[in-house]
């Protein structure tokens, strides 16, 4: 856990990797040092035991020097003997006793002469005897008889003096006369001192002195209880090899050492067999380097300690700003920007961290509020795009249309567009009672301009709609109001059918549309249609039409460009063949199935291929369900005279009474078409037109549908204005608007048209609701 | 079936013309022409009585004969009284609103009231005129 920190890591780091290098450095330098304090100690330890031994070598050759010299001068004088012993005794302290003696045959009596000894008391005085008092005779002793052949004197074995309870080491020098040993001089020490000369010795604490004889038993020692033991085997092959003045014990023979390793010096003392020998314990050497480097390691590994907290708190200070970038950057990835960051304490690494991670935040505040904002703008866009989908979708009307009055023919229309808006219209609505206007057109473009556009020539059309007679009509007005204030130079082609419900006649117009497919049961095939301009471009266009007459069970389709040009993955396009004989495997379906089937089909063949241009099918279906009195009552032409005029009436009125019209509507029918007629002779004619009035009566439903036709001048009775009603005829001067006027009361529908072949009226009178209705 | 006319003139205030049939463009001057005739018959501030009980049929043209008749009856202050239209004259006339209400009846009997009346006004000097 608390390994996540990188101030935890780095400090752990720090610490055992400075840990390493202290410990190698530090037992480098340990054994270096160690090495050579050891060197240092065998120098110094081994001067010290050769001033040892010097200094009790000097001492022992005083001793054997006045033995000798007092062997010398007792020798011809034994009477002074006990003299100058005393003096010698005196002038030397390291003397226990001085003993002359001579063997008992050097004397001339027989006797020996005196055999004095001076001992020193345990007081320090002296106190002298003659040993020839001893209850054992001297010369029979070891002593005596070994120290004889001592002529330049020798140092005996040490023994224990019963006398003196003491531990004794004596030296004897010879006397001779004449080149033989008369008697010898004995002077004796005791290894008590020998022991205090070993004690006066300067010597390191804990270190201690020894004396080997020359058989190698300690002779004396520091510690009193060894004193007469046998040296450590090992001590006497060393000290058996002259050249080697040290050697170390691996366990110290001396119980006070407590086995531990020792170093042990010594140096031959001249004059003697024996060894002085200095015993070092190992420890003792090394006890100061060590205490030094526990202090150092403690020390060192204080340092280290501090040298970790130091990291920790320097490497957490450092990285305190990065825990905050830390947190910041996961608040950031949480979403949350809107934050303050602490100001950069310095313009380090950190430091430019936090300025640059400071400065992403903001970019990446506003990158998101762009982004936000264009997504919002998008949204609005995308639901206003659907807003005016659904607006447009709203334009077109129903996708099935029947006539339900007398189902005559049923219409299906389809259309797909390429985007949310599209370019292609098509739109159908009933023009008074039997007329039904079908248009199919297709804008220029494509999306919002296309679709305002297209928006606008529905509307347009549809209210044009009302005062055009014929589909070239509704087209050339439609294409002045599209040209007025075109700057875009948009354009749209269209196809304008009107279709007179009760006889199946379908006008056709169009403005560069593509032409309309008529399908029945023997075939399918292009309607040759002469084409004017496309709508919105040429102001003064005109739009030739073409006439059908729509037989039982036939369907004119009409479509767009987005059927022929539709294109498949390999941009090959649909074209009208394959269109063609789509429509051509379909025969004598109904207008859905002849529609969905073609769009089916073309879907097929785009596959994948994304749709380029706006879809729209329009298919009109022509039952003709018409029933027995939709009949054509009469069809008369006449000249333009009064008397064939009321001829006609007459004619009229007898057909309309042959069916049963009850007389008020036959009176209605009589009066709207005698003030018409009249109207056309009196007014209608020229010097060389007009005189032909062509009359065309049937009964659809309901209905009496009367056309009338006249070659003379073009007069609209829809234009005329209604003449002022005062409630008394006499009133006016002139009573000639009345006619009009009742005939616009009279008709249930009325409408005029006028084109090359002259005025067109089109009359339309209910049978079941009788005309009279207060106007 | 055409127009036929019978001009009936009891007294100088009064002169009824009967029309049966038709009055259309075509018979219009027929009755034109009837009008001329019985109308000097007819003393100043006298009634023409239009009797249109028979009369089936009316068109403009007809229309346009009565507004003549009228105009020379009101030029002379007399009075135009249309007596029992039939129900297709009776709507062409209300279509164009060609009389005023008060002045066309349905039976002679109404007429000869309306007539007594207005001789009791004339006579107590409180004349009323259109």
């Amino acid at each position: 856990m608390i390994l996540r920190s990188i101030a935890s890591r780095l400090s752990l780091w720090v610490l055992a990797g400075s840990a390493l290098v202290f410990v190698t450095a530090g037992s480098l330098l340990f054994y270096r040092v160690q090495a050579q304090i050891l060197q240092q100690s065998h120098e110094q330890a081994t001067a010290l035991a050769n001033e040892a031994g010097n200094r009790i070598e000097q001492r022992l050759t005083r001793v054997a020097d006045t033995t000798r010299i007092l062997a010398t001068v007792i020798g011809p004088r034994p009477e002074d003997a006990e003299g100058m012993l005393r003096d010698a005794m005196t002038r030397n302290t390291d003397l226990a006793g001085l003993a002359a003696v001579f063997s008992p045959e050097a004397s001339s009596a027989g006797a020996p002469p005196n055999a004095p000894f001076v001992g020193r008391q345990d007081d320090g005085s002296l106190a002298s005897r003659d040993m020839r008092d001893d209850a054992k005779p001297y010369w029979e002793t070891p002593w005596f008889l070994h120290g004889l052949g001592c002529t330049q004197g020798c140092w005996q074995q040490h023994f224990h003096s019963q006398s003196r309870h003491r531990e004794l080491i004596n030296y004897s020098a010879a006397m001779s006369r004449a080149g033989h040993a008369v008697g010898l001089v004995n002077a004796d020490v005791t290894l008590d001192w020998l022991r205090g000369t070993l004690q006066g010795l300067e010597k390191p604490t804990g270190a201690y002195a020894f004396v080997l004889d020359q058989n190698g038993t300690y002779l004396a020692h520091d510690n009193p209880a060894m004193v007469g033991l046998r040296g450590h085997p090992a001590l006497l092959a060393a000290v058996a090899q002259h050249q080697a003045s040290r050697v170390r014990l691996a366990a110290a023979q001396n119980p006070l050492a407590m086995g531990k390793p020792v170093w042990i010096y010594f140096s031959p003392i001249e004059g003697t067999n024996w060894r002085f020998g200095l015993a070092m314990p190992e420890d003792l050497i090394y006890a100061g380097v060590r205490q030094a480097f526990v202090v150092a390691f403690a020390a060192g590994l204080l340092a280290l300690l501090a040298l970790t907290l130091v990291t920790l708190v320097v490497t957490r200070r450092t990285m305190a700003p990065l825990g905050t970038l830390t947190s910041s950057a996961e608040q950031v990835a949480r979403g949350a920007l809107t934050f303050e960051l602490p100001p950069a304490p310095r313009p380090d690494e950190v430091g430019r961290l936090t300025e640059a991670f400071d400065r992403m935040r903001k970019e990446l505040a506003l990158h998101i509020a762009e982004l936000t904002r264009n997504a919002r703008e998008q949204q609005r866009l995308a639901s206003e795009l659907e807003i005016a989908h659904q607006i447009q979708t709203s334009l077109l009307p129903g996708a099935h249309y029947l006539d339900s009055g007398c189902e005559n023919f049923e219409l299906h229309a389809l259309l797909r567009p390429a985007r949310a808006v599209g370019g292609d219209l098509y739109s159908y609505f009933m023009l008074g009672e039997q007329r039904f206007c079908v248009m199919v057109g297709d804008v220029s473009d494509k999306g919002i301009a296309a679709g305002l556009f297209m928006a606008r020539t529905i509307t347009l059309a549809k209210s044009l709609a009302a005062q055009a007679r014929t589909p070239q009509q509704l087209l050339s007005a439609l294409n002045r109001e599209l040209c007025r204030n075109n700057e875009s130079c948009m354009f749209v082609s269209l196809l304008c059918g009107m279709l007179n419900t009760a006889t199946g006649e379908l006008v056709m117009a169009s403005a560069g549309h593509e032409p309309p497919v008529l399908c029945d049961a023997s075939g399918v095939h292009l309607v040759e249609l002469e084409t004017g301009a496309a709508l919105g471009l040429d102001e003064d266009a005109g739009y030739p039409f073409r006439r059908l007459y729509l037989q039982p069970g036939q369907t004119v389709l009409m479509y767009t460009d987005g059927i022929t040009e539709a294109m498949n993955a390999e941009q090959r396009m649909y074209g009208p063949e394959r269109m063609l004989s789509c429509l051509a495997q379909m025969p004598g379906q109904g207008a859905a199935d002849l529609a969905e089937g073609l769009l089916a089909a073309v879907d097929r063949f785009a596959a994948d291929a994304d749709q380029a241009d706006d879809i729209t099918v329009l298919a009109l279906n022509w039952h003709h369900a018409i029933d027995h009195r939709s009949a054509l009552v009469l069809d008369l032409t006449a000249t333009a005279t009064m008397n064939d005029v009321f001829d006609a009436l007459g004619r009229c009125d007898a057909s309309l009474q042959a069916r049963g019209v009850a007389s008020t509507v036959r009176e209605d029918v009589r009066l709207v078409l005698e003030e018409l007629m009249v109207n056309m002779v009196e007014h209608g004619r020229t010097p060389d037109a007009g005189h032909t009035i062509e009359l065309h009566m049937r009964m659809a439903g309901d209905a009496i549908l009367i056309e009338l036709h006249h070659d003379g001048r073009p007069f609209d009775p829809l234009q005329v204005p209604s003449p002022a009603l005062t409630g008394d005829i006499a009133d006016h001067d002139d009573v000639g608007g009345f006619g009009i006027h009742l005939v616009r009361a009279m008709a249930n529908d009325f409408s005029y048209s006028h084109d090359e072949l002259g005025n067109h009226l089109q009359l339309r009178f209910h049978i079941t609701h009788p005309a009279g209705a207060t106007p | 079936m055409t127009l036929r006319l019978h001009t009936e003139s009891s007294s100088p205030i009064r002169t009824t013309i009967h029309l049966h049939g038709r009055l259309d463009a075509l018979t219009f001057t027929e009755f034109d022409s009837a009008a001329q005739v019985a109308m000097p018959h007819v003393a100043d501030g006298g009634t023409m009585v239009l009797d249109l009980s028979s009369l089936e049929y009316i068109s403009s043209a007809g229309l346009r004969s009565i507004a003549k008749i009228r105009k020379s009856m009101r030029a002379r202050n007399g009075h135009t009284l249309l007596l029992n239209p039939q129900p297709q004259v009776r709507k062409v006339f209300d279509i164009v609103k060609a009389v005023p209400v008060n002045e066309v009846f349905a039976s002679t009997q109404e007429l000869d009231d309306y007539l007594d009346h207005i001789q009791r006004q004339i006579m107590e000097g409180t004349g009323e005129d259109d």
